[in-house]
């Protein structure tokens, strides 16, 4: 089996990061977890995440839309895949007017509704994780 | 009024013009005078002035017509009349046709001031009434936005943490206990489905929904709204009954929302219904409309309250005690149905029940799999329960 994945989620509700943590830990993943944005990505940027949770709705307005920026335009972390979990799609469609439904926040990323249910979830999570081992292994 | 406020006088007499004209001189208003009533009403339109004198005799156009033209172009615009000393009674008249006030010729300068600084006063209490009356309503939308809102996050937390439980619990939960978590993870679901539709209710340009617009059948919605409103109606023992006429038209429209608003009717009727009454939800065909009607042989509405009921406004009063409703849900299904280019209408007797009745266009283009009895996914009897 492959060393255990490191996985970190930036939200600032704790009662549904709480919600998503066990379900991911359950699966065998070790979970961190922060509750804003700044921090969030601080902790991006020192620690080595295989995978980012992030719900781009914190705070007010879309905070999180801020990092995925941040995170799409920083060549260090450009390549980490990025699972987006949000509120309604129709909040998507508010903030982009015209545009498709998911927008592609940063280069590699995955949308999903809260809440999401533990099958979707965790397909998801495992299908950006090995899509991204097998770019690692394109480079070598 | 940030400007000048604007005094439009509509006079045949020459003499009257110029001597109104001669006295507001000085004063800080912007005048301009018409000599007859055609003339007069293309500078309302085009100026919208704040305050119109009016002869009320004049050739051509008589001063109720022109009243008449500039409450329908815009009600906030303060008219006065100009009558002769014989002629009060055509002046009481015309201030039962919505005139402010009279000026009785002939009058005096100062009588003719103070009557131009009442009107103007006049008018700037319409405007401010205007302007709080659009300030109330958009409270009225952005408080119920903000509600969905602030519910929408906490349950989407509860409703995910159930699902870790459940997973958590997988291998030692009882069958019993797995299913209770199953009923309360499927609540919490309707209950997210509902807040969802409240926001796309409000948030929605209604122009937007109609470009998403699909065919939708009827049958299938009927099906979909009776086994969301099931779980609260067998609570209360109530059946939910579906009769779906043959053979109905489909409608061109939103099925989501259309499946919300019959849901909204079948919570009311359920809400207002007495232990182990039916509840029952009939479709038809009738003069050229696809009707749906949900019916309730319970509380009832009082008559004086049923206008506001529809508004969405107010929840009747004679809602059993332990039933509060929201007022909002009546509000958000005329919405919805108004954006189908439907309407929505009540019958009601006291303590007797009540009848809601939503009627859509038909679709212009017949639907696929338009039997009644084979709805796709949800086949639904043509008269019984589904409850």
């Amino acid at each position: 089996m492959s060393p255990q994945k490191k996985l970190l989620m930036i939200d600032d509700d704790p009662d549904f990061v709480e919600g998503v943590k066990s379900i991911l830990v359950g699966a065998g993943y070790s979970v961190d977890a922060i509750y804003n944005p700044k921090d969030g990505l601080k902790a991006l940027q020192t620690g080595k995440y295989d995978l980012l949770l992030l719900d781009i709705m914190m705070g007010r307005g879309a905070e999180g839309v801020m990092v995925a920026r941040k995170i799409r335009n920083d060549p260090k972390l450009r390549e980490t895949p990025v699972l987006i979990i949000t509120g309604i799609r129709e909040q998507i469609a508010f903030l982009f007017p015209g545009g498709p439904v998911h927008p592609h926040f940063v280069a590699v990323d995955e949308l999903v509704e809260k809440p999401v249910e533990p099958k979707l979830l965790l397909e998801r999570v495992s299908a950006l994780l090995q899509a991204a081992e097998a770019r690692r292994a394109d480079v070598k | 009024m940030d400007s000048l406020p604007r005094i439009l006088i509509i006079d045949d007499e020459e003499v009257v013009r110029d001597s109104c004209t001669q006295i507001l001189t000085g004063m800080p208003v912007d005048l301009t005078t018409a000599p007859n009533g055609e003339s007069g009403l293309r500078m309302v339109r085009e100026q919208i002035p704040d305050l119109v004198f009016v002869d009320l005799k004049m050739p051509g156009l008589s001063g109720f017509e022109v009243i008449n033209a500039i409450r329908a172009f815009d009600p906030a615009i303060v008219t006065v009349v100009i009558t002769g000393f014989s002629t009060v009674d055509s002046a009481v008249e015309a201030m039962q046709n919505g005139a402010y006030d009279f000026l009785p010729k002939p009058f005096t300068p100062d009588e003719f001031r103070v009557i131009t600084q009442r009107g103007l006063e006049k008018r700037r209490l319409l405007l401010e009434t205007a302007a709080l009356r659009r300030e109330r309503d958009m409270l009225q939308q952005h408080f119920a936005a903000i509600v969905s809102h602030e519910l929408k996050a906490p349950l989407g937390s509860v409703q995910q943490n159930l699902y870790a439980l459940a997973q958590d619990l997988q291998t030692v939960a009882s069958p019993e206990q797995k299913a209770r978590l199953e009923r309360m993870v499927a609540s919490i679901d309707s209950l997210l489905k509902m807040i969802h539709g409240w926001l796309r209710a409000y948030s929605t340009d209604f122009g937007q929904l109609r470009e998403s617009f699909t065919t939708v059948s009827i049958p299938a919605v009927i099906a979909q709204a009776a086994e969301t409103a099931r779980p609260h109606a067998q609570r209360k023992a109530v059946e939910i009954q579906t009769l779906v006429e043959g053979g109905l038209p489909a409608v061109r429209g939103d099925e989501t929302t259309l499946v919300e608003a019959v849901v909204n009717l079948l919570g009311n009727a359920v809400k207002f219904s007495r232990l182990g009454e039916p509840v029952r939800v009939e479709a038809a065909y009738r003069e050229g409309a696809v009707t749906i009607s949900v019916i309730d042989t319970g509380v009832g509405i009082p008559p004086e309250e049923l206008p506001s009921v529809i508004r969405g406004l107010a929840t009747s009063k004679a809602g059993l005690e332990a039933e509060r409703g929201s007022g909002l849900g009546l509000g958000i299904t005329r919405r919805i149905i108004e954006a189908h280019q439907g309407t929505i209408s009540v019958k009601s007797d006291l303590g007797k029940g009540s009848t809601f009745t939503l009627r859509l266009p038909p679709a212009d283009t017949p639907a696929d799999g338009q039997a009644s009895t084979d709805a796709p996914g949800a086949p639904i009897p043509q008269e019984g329960g589904l409850a």
